[in-house]
């Protein structure tokens, strides 16, 4: 509640957040006592080994999945305690989501993928149709606008993820391994364009375990076993080389 | 809604063909139930109609003298008194055939209660005298139209040449010939020039009630207050019962294949929904990761899925409409009533919005993480599998056994899914091999007996000899049927003597054994119910007046008069209603043409008629099996393309390691087709069989709940099921083929995650 009271207000705060499946009655902890703040327009890059926690860590900040203790404040709000269709209502809202292997809707044309946020948050036919031109010219993909998903190339695929993500002009873009599944032109892209809608002001989680991905971020966190083992600041200067940074070179050994 | 309308036409659009059976199985049912539904309610409804339109008489009193109607109309709850009117019997000759007739009084001017309903001509004239209106049904027997000589006889003998000056209808008594004698109105001074005796002849009144439950009561009142001289009565319930005689057993039978037919639209659908829901999970979890709620997600699925239940119930309402319409034009009159029509439709619209609540609620729980991977088959190579490999079969083969048996759930929601229909296909031949069994072996059904001959213009005592002379029959039968009381009843029953105790007619028993002795008498179920006796029990009954006690020793089948008739030797019955005998059974010898011989009796001047086998009675059940078989199919056709999406979806990833590992496609479409064709055998195999075992079982309930008794249930022949069986399995392979191969010959890999 004093976060509140501080004139900047984070983005995202996490206090002591916990994760623990059971499996088989056995508690399996993913996420042990993670305190996590991302500013406004900060580029975060969360970094780990398979099985660190990382993507856990971001499906709880988008409400995907539940906490086990801890707390998660988002823009100042306590949301943790939300329920399954108060957080899909702030979802709406507040966050877009970037996943590994796109998830469009396959039946559904591309205009009609990245309409649907802004439908689903009440926006008129008309302003989602605006929204979404906008946002398809903005990612080069106008004229793939009545094509079906599965006739797009992975790249393709994900750049409209992106303007899905970006249709609500969410506080937070959250994004789960969005290049994992790309080779390295269209990973070039789609970075390029994260950039472009990070220096517009975009606040960005991005989980990756590849550091030249994570050298985009002004921030690169570590996780192991669930647990922060490093937290540091990019100099803005390295943002732009893409070159493997020191933390990375460590998590490349274990992955 | 935009957002969810968006997906919802998306994904009818992705699944055209899918959609289209869902409402087409939905519209079959319906229009179905509908169909059947008319015809029930068009068998059961004329008394309604006849009595409605005639302002009928609740109950008919048949006194000596005719009573005082001021002292009737005075007991509690008569609200009106019809005649009384004069009614006396006569016979109807034309060219030489003679049939009895009930002349029966009327005024010029039709009463306001208990008025026949005019169908054809004009009504009574009082300044036309010879002119008679006679009751439809009974003009149709006899071939009489308006204009028609209607040329009878008194008991005097004396011959009167009326005419026939219209038809009607009338709800206070039951049609010819299940109600004998024929009845005709004449002016009461005609009727009084035919039969002018009044001891002859006997008085007539209407009673109608405020309360038709009151009927009992009344009668006893009545009965009480005219003392000795009541000869008989009739109520309506009697009046309504005769003239739905023929409809009950069509009636639970089409009730049965109803509930039939709404157990597997139900199951369709929810196998279909259930299945799309499964294959969606990703996108459903995409979904909310985008902020569709739990609530909004199954919202949207019963939205989508109940609009196509929902307009196959429209589509299927107006299927039937249009069938009765014009398919049914000559069949019935009047469609069917708003009560049962918003009953079917509503009901059937329940069944849809049950059977898609539960899978829509399941994706509603769809967890939103879009990544999760969907759980991967698993689980112990199964026996079969084990066994397959044993004996070293094809790697097909066995990889498709194992892929069959591996996931419990949908592997029995599959065979199920296959299996209902199919039992219910096969208690459909059962219901067709019963209605065949009737037609092929009538004496199992009662009627032994082809012909009935009554003497006609023959003296009595030589129609026997005059019988047996005809080479095709084999044996006759003294016959005759009376009226009977039974105790705690109101109405009467049929009593019907034929055949003697020493030599009785061929009665088909199926419980305890034929009379053999005077005083020894057999029932159908009806009689049983109605009187709640059993087996071994002594009733007594009143036949025409005489008290009688006998001993019911057996059940036989009984399909006339809902099988309340009590059979016995015509030796039981007292000489006043045996001698002279009214008619006999004639047996014919195998191979005999009834037609042929009835026209040879008749040519011998014998009086000939031939009893309706039931199985033309239930002719339209047979329209009612075809289009259900045809719906089923349908439906079975339904649950399997479900399947096969299912263990396309579920082995999407594991046909790339399929081929990883070598396999040729044809052997991956092998894989494909055994998975889904192995459960497809199981389930036509296993609903066959249950078919088969419930289907006489289930007649014979039937039969039993329509007073005919159990005992005519059939089992549909070895060779049908065969054939049926062997169509299904074929045509089931044919269409998990087609999948099957394409996702072989597809050359990226499939990755659904």
């Amino acid at each position: 509640m004093e976060g509140a009271v501080t004139p900047m207000t984070p983005v995202v705060r996490t206090v002591n957040l916990e994760k623990i499946y059971q499996n088989g009655g056995v508690p399996v902890p993913a996420v042990r006592g993670v305190d996590l703040r991302v500013e406004e327009g900060e580029f975060v890059a969360i970094m780990g080994p398979s099985g660190s926690g990382k993507s856990t860590l971001v499906h709880m900040l988008g409400g995907l999945d539940t906490r086990t203790n801890g707390e998660i404040w988002l823009d100042g709000k306590r949301v943790d305690t939300l329920s399954e269709s108060a957080w899909a209502v702030l979802r709406r809202e507040k966050i877009g989501f970037v996943f590994q292997f796109f998830n469009l809707v396959a039946n559904m044309t591309v205009a009609d993928n990245v309409e649907l946020p802004a439908l689903l948050a009440g926006a008129s036919a008309a302003q989602a149709r605006a929204r979404r031109e906008e946002l398809l010219d903005a990612l080069g993909l106008t004229d793939r606008a009545d094509a079906a998903p599965g006739h797009l190339s992975g790249g393709e695929q994900q750049r409209v993820a992106l303007a899905r993500a970006l249709a609500n002009q969410p506080r937070l873009l959250l994004a789960d391994e969005p290049t994992g599944n790309l080779d390295s032109r269209n990973t070039r892209d789609v970075l390029r364009l994260l950039g472009r809608v990070h220096a517009k002001g975009q606040t960005i989680a991005m989980v990756t375990h590849d550091a030249r991905v994570a050298g985009m971020a002004d921030r690169v966190i570590n996780l192991l076993d669930g647990q922060i083992v490093d937290d540091a600041d990019m100099a803005p200067a390295r943002r732009r080389t893409g070159r493997s940074g020191t933390t990375g070179d460590v998590i490349e050994l274990r992955g | 809604m935009g957002a969810a309308g968006r997906w919802i036409r998306a994904d009818l659009r992705a699944r055209r063909g899918q959609a289209l059976l869902t409402v087409l199985a939905v519209a079959g049912i319906v229009t179905a139930l509908i169909t059947a539904a008319t015809l029930l309610e068009d068998g059961t409804n004329p008394w309604r109609g006849l009595f409605t339109k005639g302002n009928g008489a609740h109950v008919w009193i048949h006194t000596v003298q005719a009573p005082d109607p001021a002292v009737l109309k005075a007991l509690d709850g008569v609200t009106d008194v019809a005649g009384p009117y004069r009614s006396a019997p006569g016979t109807l000759v034309q060219s030489g055939k003679k049939t009895p007739v009930t002349l029966q009084e009327m005024p010029a001017a039709l009463p306001p209660v208990g008025r026949p309903v005019m169908y054809e001509g004009r009504w009574l004239d009082a300044l036309d005298p010879d002119g008679v209106v006679v009751e439809r049904s009974f003009a149709k027997a006899v071939g009489l139209r308006p204009g028609s000589a209607f040329t009878v006889t008194g008991l005097d003998g004396i011959t009167h040449n009326l005419i026939v000056v219209g038809l009607a209808e009338s709800g206070d008594q039951g049609f010819y010939p299940e109600w004998k004698p024929g009845l005709a109105w004449t002016l009461r001074e005609t009727l009084l020039a035919v039969e002018p005796k009044s001891a002859r002849s006997e008085s007539v009144t209407g009673l109608r009630l405020s309360d038709p439950e009151l009927t009992d009561l009344t009668v006893q009142r009545t009965v009480t207050a005219l003392g000795g001289q009541v000869r008989r009565v009739s109520t309506w319930r009697e009046v309504r019962a005769s003239m739905e005689l023929d409809n009950r057993l069509l009636g639970v039978l089409l009730a049965l294949f109803g509930a039939v037919g709404l157990v597997a639209a139900a199951l369709a659908i929810a196998n279909a929904v259930g299945g799309r829901v499964l294959t969606q999970r990703r996108d459903i979890a995409t979904l909310k990761s985008l902020g569709f709620t739990r609530g909004q997600v199954t919202r949207t699925l019963l939205i989508e899925h109940g609009a196509l239940g929902l307009t196959g119930v429209l589509l299927g309402v107006a299927g039937g409409w249009a069938i009765t319409m014009y398919a049914l034009q000559d069949l019935v009159v009047v469609p069917l009533s708003l009560g049962p029509l918003a009953a079917i439709a509503g009901g059937t619209a329940l069944t849809v919005l049950v059977a898609v609540g539960l899978p829509a609620w399941r994706g509603g729980r769809t967890p939103p993480i879009p990544a999760a991977p969907a759980t991967p088959p698993y689980g112990r190579l199964s026996r079969l599998a084990r066994l397959a490999l044993l004996v070293r079969l094809p790697p097909a083969l066995v990889l498709g056994t194992r892929d069959a048996f591996t996931r419990r759930l949908p592997a029995t929601l599959t065979t199920f899914g296959v299996a209902v229909p199919m039992m219910m296909i096969s208690i459909g031949l059962g219901c067709w091999a019963t209605l065949d069994d009737f037609r092929d072996h009538p004496e199992r059904v009662g009627q032994a007996a082809a012909l009935t001959v009554r003497p006609g213009s023959v003296p009595p005592n030589d129609v026997r000899r005059r019988a047996l002379a005809d080479p095709g029959v084999a044996a006759a039968y003294p016959g005759a049927e009376v009226d009977t009381l039974v105790p705690g009843q109101t109405r009467t029953v049929r009593a019907r003597a034929l055949g003697t105790s020493a030599d009785p007619y061929p009665f088909h028993v199926v419980e305890g054994r034929l009379f053999r002795e005077r005083g020894e008498a057999v029932a159908g179920q009806g009689l049983l119910d109605l009187m709640d006796a059993r087996i071994g029990d002594r009733v007594r009954v009143t036949i025409g007046g005489t008290p009688l006690i006998v001993l019911i020793v057996g059940r036989v089948i009984e399909p006339e008069q809902d099988g309340e008739v009590l059979s016995f030797g015509i030796d039981s019955l007292a000489a006043k209603d045996a001698v002279p005998i009214p008619f006999y059974s004639l047996v014919l010898h195998d191979g005999a043409d009834p037609a042929e011989v009835r026209a040879r009796l008749q040519a011998a001047g014998l009086e000939v008629s031939q009893p309706v086998n039931p199985a033309d009675r239930l002719a339209i059940i047979r329209v009612i099996i075809v289009a259900l078989v045809v719906v089923l199919a349908l439906i079975g056709l339904a649950n399997l393309l479900t399947a096969s999406a299912l263990g396309l979806r579920d082995h999407a990833l594991d046909l790339a390691v399929l081929k990883a590992m070598g396999l040729t496609p044809r052997q991956v479409t092998a894989t494909l087709v055994t998975a889904t064709g192995l459960l497809v055998t199981l389930g036509v195999l296993a609903g066959t069989a249950a078919g088969a075992s419930l289907s006489a079982w289930l007649i014979d309930l039937q039969g039993a709940a329509s007073g005919v008794g159990s005992g005519i249930g059939r089992t549909p022949p070895l060779p049908t099921l065969a054939v049926t069986a062997l169509t299904a399995i074929g045509a089931a392979l044919l269409v998990a083929l087609i999948p099957a191969r394409r996702a072989a010959r597809s050359q990226i890999p499939l990755a659904t995650r």
